[in-house]
């Protein structure tokens, strides 16, 4: 009765799971930092944290277990591809200036 | 019914404004990603002095924060109150402990005479003006929703305790969960982009 509707369960053994991705993704995101990729640097680093923030909407926030708001499945990567639209669009005013 | 639908309704608008959120964040990436664009080495050579350590360890304080969240959450749906309990005072903890570190960091750099319109940091290259300016608000912002989720789940406990959120209704608490995973998600862009870039 009290997992009705909302979400499924998701076992406590999968959040400590998704911790400990979490915990290396970020070791590797600080030592790949150490090594002075330059320009690639960057690049891997917002790649990283793309996935880090995945597995957070995903397992955390349950969005990969809701039945009910599959809309905010779609919605979330939306507002995502709308932001890198706009950060696109800019610097094409930026770098054409 | 009615009152499913209703939990539908409020999870609908807890993610209308967790998505509202991110815009907030994202306009001012995208000043971020412009301002580091036009003065590279400035944001090289300033983001060089903020303490990688510190930042690390916050990172990890806020990730571990929202495991145990995730976890008071599915207690409390099982009917472990108890444990539940245990559970959000853990993340109410390291949130606290994450505020402090910032609140110290912040004490560091201000004591170094580095804040928006210092003499000291007036002197430098504009784009170490700029870097700080969005050191300040961007940090700034997300501390202050640190503050507000700490805020909000202090007052979850307080309501679990009295059984106004239970296991029939228990809504608002996961609605505050969601609300803390977003600040985490904040953080974890704002970690590399001012911390990890050399």
């Amino acid at each position: 009765m009290a997992n009705e509707g909302s979400s499924s369960p998701i076992s406590e053994k999968i959040y400590f799971l998704v911790w400990l991705e979490l915990l290396l993704l970020t070791g590797a995101t600080v030592s790949i930092a150490g090594m002075n990729l330059g320009r690639w640097g960057i690049c891997i680093a917002l790649l990283i944290a793309g996935i880090k923030s995945g597995l957070v909407l995903s397992y955390f926030m349950h969005l990969k277990y809701e039945k009910q708001l599959r809309l905010f499945k779609w919605m979330v990567p939306g507002v995502l591809v709308l932001l890198i639209l706009f950060i696109g669009l800019t610097f094409f005013d930026v770098v054409l200036r | 019914m009615i009152e499913h639908k209703e939990k539908i309704g409020s999870k609908t608008g807890m993610w209308l404004f967790i998505l509202s959120e991110i815009l907030l964040f994202g306009g001012l990436f995208i000043l971020y990603s412009v301002y580091r664009f036009k003065h590279p080495l400035s944001f090289h050579l300033a983001a060089g002095e903020l303490n990688r350590p510190l930042g690390t360890l916050n990172t990890i304080f806020l990730i571990t924060s929202s495991l145990t969240m995730a976890v008071s959450i599915s207690s409390f749906k099982n009917g472990k109150g108890k444990s539940s309990l245990v559970f959000l005072a853990a993340t109410l903890l390291l949130g606290f402990t994450f505020l402090a570190i910032k609140y110290f960091e912040w004490v560091e750099k201000i004591y170094h005479e580095i804040y928006p319109n210092s003499p000291r940091l007036l002197e430098r290259d504009k784009g170490e003006v700029l870097f700080y300016g969005l050191y300040y608000s961007m940090t700034g912002l997300h501390a202050l929703h640190v503050l507000v989720g700490l805020v909000v789940l202090l007052i979850m406990g307080v309501l679990m305790v009295k059984g106004k959120v239970n296991e029939v209704d228990f809504i608002p608490l996961e609605n505050s969960g969601l609300y803390w995973h977003l600040v985490d998600i904040i953080w974890i862009f704002l970690f590399p982009l001012f911390y990890l870039i050399r």
